[in-house]
């Protein structure tokens, strides 16, 4: 009997297939041999709609991706998708009961799914099933748990918007969707793999509870955003094992956004140092004013920001009107150019300094100057290609297939955990106007992998 | 003073350029050398000094005099004879820096921008010849829009003994993966994907490739004959799989500017009708090596935004490939940084005396070009013994940037 499931698994086959270029199916088919038995996965998120993070990293899974110089098909099946956007705006709906006592009809569901978004186009042509929650998504409409992975991707929802903390935070609801996923998993009793988009939480000890829920359930997870894992140019990384004096990382972007990725990206190196990663006890975040300030007296070493900013390729200012190239640190270029500076200085328990410059107005890509002890510098950009291919997703899609295959996260969660625990604080700092916090709770030790683990091939 | 200053001596640079105007070839190059730019990670400042520039074409958004007044050590002079004399009867730089692209001149016959790449060259070599003396030569992109003018142009190097390099950036730049070919390896057919227009993004494309082959066993053998297909006639050449699909497909893998076939998609692999689509004067110069290497330089302009290369290898089970990675200040960035490993290989040649790649890649390339045009032109595969002439060794050091 052809039941709907089986029904919608064949005809999620034909129908990627038909996404799949004859050209390119020469290579598919040779990917079909080795997939007789995907991995079955969950995609929850907030909002499927065209360049959101979702859309970008979810289709990956559903029509492969440019990888290591082939279109590279996954060996995992979508099954079950959760879209948060759309359940929100059915709670925020009349109550359905209330309608039909009331002798009203009853809306239709498929109303409450917003204009541009593509959830529903892409479960007919993938034969995925959308679901109303976390329980329904894991069991894909069964009783037991049917899925072998999770993938999470919770962010801004313009159109429907989380809210923001008193600090300037952005809520999102990353602690939420682990704890019903995790709730269903210490029912079922077993859990699988879980990949968390950026940021654990925006609170440490949601974060912290996230990373001890899932020792405690033997659950892989796996948190971060793009940078740590992208390209580099050039393709370097801090000898594993080196003494490190000093860092400094330059990044654009929004607050409590990309701040996340420029800390993690940072991080994925200096947990290389020698002695691995021992915490951080102290944070100060500045803006306005009191950055130019601290660069006058020498909070972070000049070279270091010279070096870091000679690796970008986006200069502003006169590289606009004209074309030259300028050297940025010279004749207090940053001062004129960047409008709303923010330094976040972090003060490692092993006395290593780094910090992190976000000078909108300056340039507009990631670049990192690394001081070892022996005075040599380590620097290099993290590259990020344009929308709308965002070819850095690749790299991190192709770390989540490790994660889902080996059940083994490819780089250490604590390192989100502790960029996750730097950012808070730095916010905290900031709401105290800039005052220096003490983070005794930062004091996470973890051995980075020896192996690097950003893309190379 | 530069940072890195050193009280050596410093070789004395005269430029010779079509047009100073934000982001033409000449504004990249020559300010490289006025201002500096990032390189291995700091600011670096050339070990020499831009004496004189010759401008040949000025017009709106000329920043030659903005350049003089703020390098005031720069002497803008009216000839290029002037330039490279300092105004004495005699050669009175260390080296020459020709940048002749961009600029607006008549095209030839054919189509060819007849840009002055060889009018610069025998005014500057001129000078060589009545100093009795020649200094290092550097030429952006090809040698002439003329096939004898170019061929000439490398036996006067020779003839003066001076040393002469040039070519694309795209075969000095970052790669992604950070990968050199192989040497001495067997190739049995390669590719590249760009975009822009024929008679002047071609030749991007066929440096591309020849950065890349001339390493393969034997060195290059020379090219026997080019074959143009274009519009229809290239879509009937990609069905008949007169190249390789799967080196198109390896190729396109490693761009990260794929539009989109399917709009509902941010990055998929188009279909062919959606190439079609897309694509409205696809370019393909097909040419065999006497080896029986066959080449393609694929242009798709109005799909992909980037140059990328692929190549069966014997014994390889999976295509090389990989993406000569170009930061466009197209909106995607503001700096061109392609022109950093350019320059530092041009200063390299400076300061060392020593070409650091082969001119016969450039004669090559440039021959490919015209013989590419040509074969359109005609509609017909045409028979080139003047590039199954150019036969070379590839210089074993790897040249593009890596650090």
């Amino acid at each position: 009997m052809l039941t709907r499931r089986l029904f919608m698994r064949n005809s999620a086959l034909s129908s990627s297939l038909l996404v799949v270029p004859e050209w390119a199916r020469s290579a598919l088919s040779q990917q079909r041999k080795v997939s007789s038995n995907p991995l079955r996965l969950a995609i929850l998120g907030s909002t499927y709609r065209l360049g959101s993070h979702m859309q970008t990293i979810a289709d990956r899974f559903l029509i492969g991706y440019p990888f290591d110089g082939d279109w590279h098909i996954p060996n995992i099946k979508v099954v079950s998708m959760y879209v948060d956007e759309h359940a929100r705006r059915v709670d925020a709906g009349p109550n359905p009961f209330l309608l039909s006592m009331s002798g009203q009809r009853r809306s239709n569901p498929a109303a409450a799914w917003p204009e541009g978004d593509l959830s529903q186009a892409r479960a007919k042509q993938f034969g995925f099933r959308l679901c109303n929650d976390f329980p329904e998504a894991l069991r894909v409409g069964d009783d037991r748990l049917a899925v072998d992975a999770v993938l999470t991707i919770i962010e801004q929802c313009d159109p429907y918007p989380y809210q923001t903390n008193d600090r300037g935070q952005l809520l999102l609801p990353r602690f939420d969707f682990f704890e019903q996923c995790t709730q269903v998993f210490e029912t079922e009793k077993k859990a699988v793999p879980y990949f968390n988009h950026k940021q654990l939480s925006y609170s440490f000890a949601e974060g912290r509870t996230m990373v001890e829920t899932a020792e405690r359930l033997k659950m892989p997870l796996m948190s971060g955003s793009s940078l740590p894992v992208t390209w580099r140019l050039p393709a370097v990384d801090i000898p594993h094992g080196a003494a490190v004096s000093e860092a400094v990382m330059v990044g654009v972007g929004h607050r409590d956004d990309t701040d996340f990725d420029a800390l993690e990206a940072m991080q994925s190196m200096l947990e290389r140092r020698k002695g691995g990663e021992t915490g951080v006890k102290a944070v100060q975040m500045l803006e306005g004013d009191d950055v130019w300030a601290a660069s006058r007296a020498g909070r972070w070493s000049k070279d270091l920001l010279s070096s870091a900013l000679s690796r970008s390729d986006t200069t502003m200012g006169l590289t606009v009107l004209d074309g030259r190239n300028q050297d940025l640190v010279q004749d207090h270029l940053l001062e004129q150019l960047v409008k709303d500076p923010a330094a976040y200085c972090i003060e490692y328990t092993d006395g290593t300094r780094a910090t992190l410059l976000m000078l909108d107005g300056a340039v507009q890509d990631f670049n990192i100057s690394v001081r070892l002890c022996d005075q040599k510098l380590v620097s290099t950009q993290f590259l990020l290609p344009f929308p709308p291919n965002e070819a850095s997703s690749c790299c991190l899609v192709s770390k989540l297939e490790d994660l889902y295959e080996t059940r083994t996260a490819p780089s250490p969660v604590h390192r989100a955990l502790l960029a996750t625990g730097m950012l808070e604080a730095c916010f905290k700092s900031r709401q105290h106007f800039g005052e220096r916090i003490e983070t005794p709770h930062l004091n996470i030790r973890y051995q980075a992998p020896a192996e690097s683990q950003f893309i190379q091939i | 003073m530069a940072p890195n200053a050193t009280p050596a001596k410093r070789p004395r640079l005269a430029a010779v350029v079509t047009a100073i105007k934000r982001h033409l070839h000449p504004q990249h190059i020559v300010d490289r050398f006025l201002d500096g730019y990032g390189w291995n990670g700091v600011y670096h400042h050339p070990q020499m000094d831009l004496v004189s520039l010759y401008v040949d074409q000025h017009g709106e958004g000329d920043l030659t005099h903005e350049r003089a007044a703020r390098h005031p050590s720069l002497k803008i002079c009216p000839t290029i004879e002037e330039a490279v004399t300092l105004g004495t009867s005699k050669l009175a730089v260390d080296g020459v820096v020709v940048v002749a692209e961009h600029g607006v001149y008549p095209l030839s016959p054919d189509g060819i921008m007849m840009r002055p790449h060889y009018e610069f060259f025998e005014k500057i070599t001129n000078v060589f010849r009545s100093s009795g003396r020649s200094v290092p030569y550097f030429n952006d992109k090809e040698l002439s829009w003329n096939w004898d003018w170019s061929k000439k142009m490398v036996d006067v190097t020779h003839e003066l003994n001076f040393p002469f390099q040039g070519g694309s950036s795209l075969a000095v730049t970052w790669r992604i993966p950070s990968v050199e070919f192989p040497t001495g390896v067997v190739v049995k057919e390669a590719l590249s994907v760009g975009y822009g227009p024929m008679a002047s993004y071609d030749f991007h494309g066929l440096e591309t490739i020849q950065c890349m082959v001339e390493r393969r066993k034997g060195g290059e053998s020379g090219v026997e004959w080019v074959q143009t297909f274009r519009k229809d006639a290239f879509w009937k050449a990609y069905e008949d799989k007169v190249w390789s699909h799967e080196l198109m497909r390896a190729a396109l893998s490693r761009s990260f500017t794929i539009r989109p076939g399917d709009k509902s998609f941010t990055n998929d692999l188009p279909t062919v009708e959606h190439m079609k689509a897309m694509v409205p004067d696809p370019v393909a110069y097909h040419y065999r090596h006497r080896d029986g290497l066959l080449s393609t330089m694929i242009l798709l302009y109005g799909m992909v935004y980037d140059f990328t290369f692929a190549a069966h290898i014997e014994g390889q089970s999976k295509p090389f490939s990989t993406q000569m990675y170009l930061p466009m200040p197209d909106g995607r960035t503001t700096l061109a940084s392609f022109f950093s490993p350019l320059v530092n290989n041009a200063e390299k040649m400076f300061l060392t005396g020593k070409a650091q790649y082969p001119v016969e890649r450039t004669l090559l390339t440039s021959g490919l070009l015209i013989a590419g045009v040509q074969s359109d032109k005609n509609n017909a595969r045409i028979e080139t013994p003047n590039l199954a002439a150019v036969q070379y060794q590839p210089y074993p050091d790897s040249t593009y940037w890596r650090s």
